[in-house]
């Protein structure tokens, strides 16, 4: 598939990147109609976050229609049209059951490194540089989306 | 009004976060020093679950490679002994451990016996106040050199960080049933450089397998 890869400093580029695949029980795949650019996005374009690395795709805000969903995926089915939020949550942390998503504890691999920089780790982010989880971005395609485990 | 503010941001001594704090009188503990050749670590968290789930989760010691980073196998072989096989890049180690205290839904403690590696370790679970479930406090620690410590460190995961991202791992596996991963994800052309940071990152580190645990 085409995704906006990071390449260096004000440096973005399309590349033709592997498509993506469910990795967790709860992941989908969405095809990504519409994507928009942040203001945020600009920190990244211009290189003032670290931990972005070349190669990194871009894009937080997108949305689209369901392609395929994990094993235990409830709340969602292949053709839905879904708009993906920034933060990724797992709705069954302390915080995500304060609906605090942002400060998810349990979606972000590379928690150690946000905690070197701010003390306590972030929920992951998509496409936001590797201290944020280094999830690939909407600023493609297809998206590897996370869907929280929330009980009703 | 009596004074001005009188700001000086190094006035006290912060401790060095080298870990998930652990607090105590709402301030966090420095991180234990290394002593007598030992590497020490101690780091705690706060898992929404019962204190016996986490307990029974930990307990099962063949279940630690769903969670536990770079472990491949373990074998229970007796009441309180396992046998643990570890692989780190091309290097395996293996080594047997025994529980040296078991208090159901309270606190497990194992040191090794034999084998590569030399460690101790202990795990705590506590009530944590306010119904908001319980607190695991780990506390490890290892007897290996320092130039075997630098070149984890540089090629995996420093052993002080690897009991912090196991005890991160173990968070996300009780609550969730599943472990956050981006190993597998796509991404454009990585550089030299890129690469040499994923290994710094210890992105290429693999992630726990986490295979689902309990339905949704």
């Amino acid at each position: 598939m085409k995704a906006l890869c990071w390449i260096g400093k004000s440096t973005v580029e399309v590349q033709t990147v592997d498509d993506p695949r469910i990795l967790n029980p709860h992941d989908a795949i969405i095809k990504v109609t519409r994507t928009a650019i942040c203001g945020s996005d600009l920190h990244l374009f211009n290189g003032f976050i670290p931990t972005m690395e070349e190669g990194d795709i871009l894009g937080h805000e997108f949305m689209g229609i369901v392609e395929e969903v994990g094993k235990e995926v409830t709340n969602l089915k292949r053709g839905d049209r879904v708009v993906v939020p920034f933060t990724i949550a797992c709705g069954r942390c302390g915080f995500c059951k304060k609906k605090i998503w942002s400060a998810c504890d349990n979606t972000n691999p590379n928690a150690h490194l946000m905690e070197a920089a701010y003390g306590y780790s972030g929920s992951g982010l998509f496409g936001f540089s590797h201290m944020m989880g280094g999830y690939a971005g909407g600023q493609a395609q297809y998206v590897l989306s996370l869907s929280p485990i929330l009980d009703h | 009004m009596s004074e001005p503010l009188n700001e000086s941001p190094k006035a006290e001594e912060l401790p060095t976060l080298g870990s998930a704090g652990v607090m105590l009188e709402g301030r966090y503990l420095p991180p234990p020093e290394d002593k007598d050749g030992k590497i020490w670590i101690r780091t705690s968290t706060r898992v929404e679950a019962s204190a016996d789930e986490l307990y029974a989760i930990w307990r099962d010691v063949q279940s630690a490679p769903l969670w536990q980073e770079q472990i491949t196998r373990v074998a229970k072989t007796g009441e309180a002994t396992s046998h643990w096989v570890m692989q780190s890049g091309d290097k395996t180690i293996e080594w047997d451990s025994e529980v040296l205290a078991d208090e159901p839904g309270h606190r497990i403690a194992w040191r090794s016996i034999d084998g590569e590696s030399d460690n101790a370790g202990e795990v705590i679970f506590e009530v944590a106040p306010g119904g908001r479930g319980t607190m695991v406090t780990v506390l490890q620690e290892f007897r290996m050199g320092k130039l075997a410590s630098a070149w984890e460190t540089f090629v995996g995961r420093n052993p002080k960080q690897a009991v912090i991202e196991n005890l991160r791992h173990f968070k996300a596996f009780a609550e969730t049933g599943e472990i956050p991963r981006i190993q597998g994800q796509p991404h454009g052309g990585r550089g030299l450089i890129a690469g040499i940071k994923e290994s710094m990152y210890s992105e290429k580190v693999p992630t726990p397998p986490a295979l689902n645990r309990k339905a949704s």
